[in-house]
């Protein structure tokens, strides 16, 4: 799920920037930080939407280093255990399938896909129902439940059903 | 961590933070980052090296499966769904799903049936069908007059 949510960064800024243009650089450096990392917390920082407030510089003691208090705005991408949301298909094989919801990555083993559905393994593995009507395969989109979500050093990885009601292909 | 185990969507348990923070749907996102697209066009001629692969990917996908294309649909989307006491998270779950009968918005959404919040199956019914109202207009004109649609919903 997206948020829009305020966060706080102490940035490190070098002394050769004091002068008018600090707040720029400040954002500049900012942006260039925080866009496309994950927390755990957080989540995926996918934009930054605007710097809200600058605090007083600290001088590091030792180098001449100053620690700007910075508050920002952006978007962030935080999936949730227990959230339903669509994805696309990326990789289909006979364990289960992997899709893709923004920038995270979600795996639905075979175990949690309806039983009536198959694997077909072939020049565009699938899984489809016996009566042909369902077919899940790269590039379709799924409406999944996320059970499991786990952090790792820079990523989020999920672990998906489409076993519950009205989950699966749309 | 006990607190990763508690959190659970379904219930509604996701910490303080993510209760209290502002929830965007699809479309909202899609919005905001068509816009800082066209800021960095604006300001490099190649935009697609300032920014990070979780930008473009969310730039797809939120495309993908926006439901309303246009910033006075996606308006009306949240002041419809705003009417009822949801939590943001259950607004925007319901807004990028649009699951067309009450049946399906309790399977997508537990808490709104869980935590009381609405009196009847009715009252969900009413809130689902303003909304496929909003989608069915999106689709057959790119722009409805916003107080003929305001007129139609307040029936």
């Amino acid at each position: 799920m997206f948020f829009h949510m305020v966060l706080e960064r102490n940035m490190q800024l070098h002394p050769r920037y004091f002068g008018p243009h600090l707040h720029e650089k400040l954002t500049t450096k900012l942006v260039k930080d925080v866009e496309g990392t994950c927390s755990g917390k957080h989540g995926f920082v996918v934009a930054v939407t605007k710097v809200e407030s600058i605090g007083k510089g600290l001088i590091r003691e030792g180098t001449g280093f100053v620690t700007f208090p910075v508050k920002y705005q952006c978007v962030v991408f935080r999936p949730f255990r227990g959230e339903i949301l669509e994805a696309v298909v990326t990789l289909v094989n006979k364990m289960g399938f992997f899709a893709e919801a923004g920038p995270v990555n979600i795996f639905v083993s075979n175990h949690l896909i309806p039983d009536d559905m198959e694997f077909q393994s072939g020049d565009i593995p699938n899984y489809t129902t016996s009566d042909g009507s369902v077919k899940i395969q790269k590039d379709s989109e799924v409406r999944l439940k996320i059970i499991g979500v786990r952090v790792d050093a820079a990523e989020i990885f999920c672990i998906g059903t489409i076993k519950d009601d009205f989950l699966g292909r749309n | 961590m006990s607190a990763e185990e508690e959190e659970n969507a379904a219930e509604l348990k996701i910490g303080e933070e993510f209760l209290k923070a502002k929830c965007l749907m699809n479309c909202e996102v899609s919005l905001i980052l068509d816009k800082k697209y066209e800021q960095l066009q604006n300001m490099s001629d190649d935009p697609l090296s300032q920014t990070s692969q979780v930008f473009e990917k969310s730039l797809q996908y939120v495309k993908r499966f926006s439901r309303y294309k246009n910033s006075e649909t996606v308006k009306q989307v949240r002041e419809v769904l705003s009417r009822n006491r949801l939590a943001e998270f259950e607004l925007c779950v319901l807004g990028n799903l649009c699951p067309e009968t009450v049946e399906e918005a309790i399977a997508m959404v537990p808490t709104i049936k869980s935590k009381g919040r609405f009196q009847d199956d009715d009252a969900i019914d009413k809130m689902l069908r303003d909304l496929s109202l909003i989608k069915n207009l999106n689709r057959y004109s790119c722009w409805v007059h916003p107080t003929f649609l305001w007129s139609l919903l307040i029936q």
